[in-house]
């Protein structure tokens, strides 16, 4: 069976490098560290499932997300949001704006993983 | 070639710092998460939570918690999933040697009574200054445990056991605070025979008051502190005083409000009081700035008002040597009519709402 894909968007190399390393196993998994390129890589890839960090320079994921939502053959993508402890209101937003989940940096991947799993099963 | 070589094995040693890193970070977010979740529970919450992150994180399905009581004897505390935890308290050998070593130990496929074949984890739970008990995890049908697996276990069990030392002595610490303001309850008591157990009632309305009203847990641990020493300033204070119906002239008034301010002297010099201070001193003050200080409304602190109404409530219905005690039901009424005058108006609804319901159920 194919694997299932899924797009990391986060402009720390060591998060996406990280996340990539405990998903290649299960997943098919592609990185965006520049988040003005995202918007594009999700209409081309179609990813399944889509993993993005909330603080990045220019183009926050919170941008994303909204576009995300806005475009009716990409609103249906779960995404898993990141972000930096003591955020909350950050997480009602996410939220409010649909994201699926909301992970606090720093997360365990191991947890992230089963996570994932469980949303979209085992490839 | 050589420039490809090299290149691979780079792209190698890129991967293990990945991997080493990556077991870095899962470590750093169980240590993050451990502080939030643990901090301020009991021993029973810290050992449940404990069983549930390692469930969240590694995805195992039986595991228990034993603690160790103190003639040294094993039991469980808690645990999750499908065992009976009094099976692995069948051979402790490997336990015990576990904790004794202060070292964390996995064995691969034993055998259970039942014949089958188990993987097992056990991880000692150990404090500052003493053994506490330790985590054990088991996999049938068994696993391998893993090395970085095992140092995550080691950091999850060693900040348990820091944890739950930590809420145990706070809780002897507790009882011992208690205990001791207990003493002085009694040792105030026995000087006046006709209001021993007052203090103990007081400590009942009130507490029943602050519950109906939804006070937090910490607020509560206040309020039941304070009206354990509400009266403690009468230490002193001629009895007759303090009862006396009818306005009091100026002078008695001054010895009067002496009682409460005695109440600051005795307590100062308790660390651990000092944030009752000014809910005892208060606590004879009235909503409608009629009292000793002239204090009004919410000037009042929360919890003065609230051992105010439960302190008149107990004073109406016992006997006192220049009257006798009133009937509930009347009590109740005449703090109703205080209500807003005397008393705040929200404590009284709290009071009365929980009055009713003690009293409907001692009806049937």
């Amino acid at each position: 069976m194919k694997k299932k894909k899924i797009m990391v968007i986060d402009d720390e190399p060591f998060i996406s490098m990280m996340i990539e390393d405990k998903f290649k196993d299960n997943f098919q998994v592609l990185s965006i560290r520049d988040s003005t390129l995202a918007l594009d890589a999700i209409k081309k890839e179609k990813p399944d499932l889509i993993i993005l960090d909330w603080m990045m320079p220019r183009v926050s994921g919170l941008d994303i997300l909204k576009s995300i939502k806005a475009e009716p053959e990409l609103k249906e993508i779960p995404v898993f949001m990141l972000t930096a402890k003591g955020q909350e209101d950050d997480e009602l937003a996410g939220l409010k704006y649909g994201a699926e989940r909301y992970i606090t940096k720093p997360f365990s991947p191991r947890e992230l993983l089963e996570l994932v799993i469980e949303r979209l099963g085992r490839s | 070639m050589k420039g490809l070589e090299e290149a691979n094995s780079l792209k190698r040693d890129l991967e293990l710092t990945i991997k080493a890193l990556s077991e870095s970070y899962e470590e750093l977010s169980l240590l993050y998460s451990m502080t939030s979740e643990l901090l301020g529970l009991d021993p029973d919450d810290i050992s449940m939570r404990v069983l549930l992150l390692a469930e969240r994180i590694f995805g195992y399905k039986k595991s228990a918690i034993l603690f160790l009581d103190k003639a040294k004897n094993l039991y469980p505390k808690a645990w999750r999933g499908e065992l009976n935890p009094e099976d692995l308290l069948k051979d402790k050998t490997l336990i015990f040697k576990a904790i004794k070593d202060k070292k964390t130990r996995a064995f691969c496929k034993l055998l259970n009574g039942g014949g089958e074949e188990v993987s097992i984890l056990i991880s000692p739970i150990i404090g500052k200054s003493s053994e506490i008990g330790a985590l054990i995890v088991l996999e049938s049908p068994p696993k391998e445990f893993f090395a970085n697996e095992i140092k995550l276990i080691n950091t999850l069990t060693s900040q348990a056991g820091l944890f739950i030392e930590n809420s145990i002595l706070y809780s002897e610490f507790e009882t011992l605070l208690t205990g001791s303001i207990n003493c002085l309850i009694k040792a105030l008591e026995a000087s006046s025979p006709w209001t021993a157990g007052h203090t103990e009632r007081v400590v009942h309305y009130a507490m029943a008051i602050g519950r109906e009203m939804g006070l937090p847990r910490d607020e509560l641990e206040r309020l039941k502190i304070a009206s354990l020493l509400h009266d403690i300033g009468k230490i002193g204070v001629p009895e007759y005083l303090l009862n006396k119906p009818g306005k009091l002239d100026e002078e008695e008034s001054l010895i009067i409000k002496g009682h409460t301010q005695k109440a600051e002297e005795i307590l100062l010099p308790l660390k651990h009081c000092s944030n009752i201070i000014e809910e005892i001193k208060y606590h004879h003050e009235r909503w409608d700035g009629q009292g000793f200080f002239g204090l009004r409304g919410e000037e009042i602190p929360l919890i003065a008002r609230i051992i105010a109404v439960a302190d008149a409530f107990d004073a109406m219905t016992t006997d006192r040597p220049y009257r006798k005690r009133l009937s509930f039901e009347d009590a109740v009424e005449e703090i109703e009519r205080s209500s807003g005058a005397q008393f705040d108006p929200e404590i009284v609804k709290a009071f009365l709402r929980w009055f009713s319901r003690q009293h409907q159920a001692s009806l049937f």
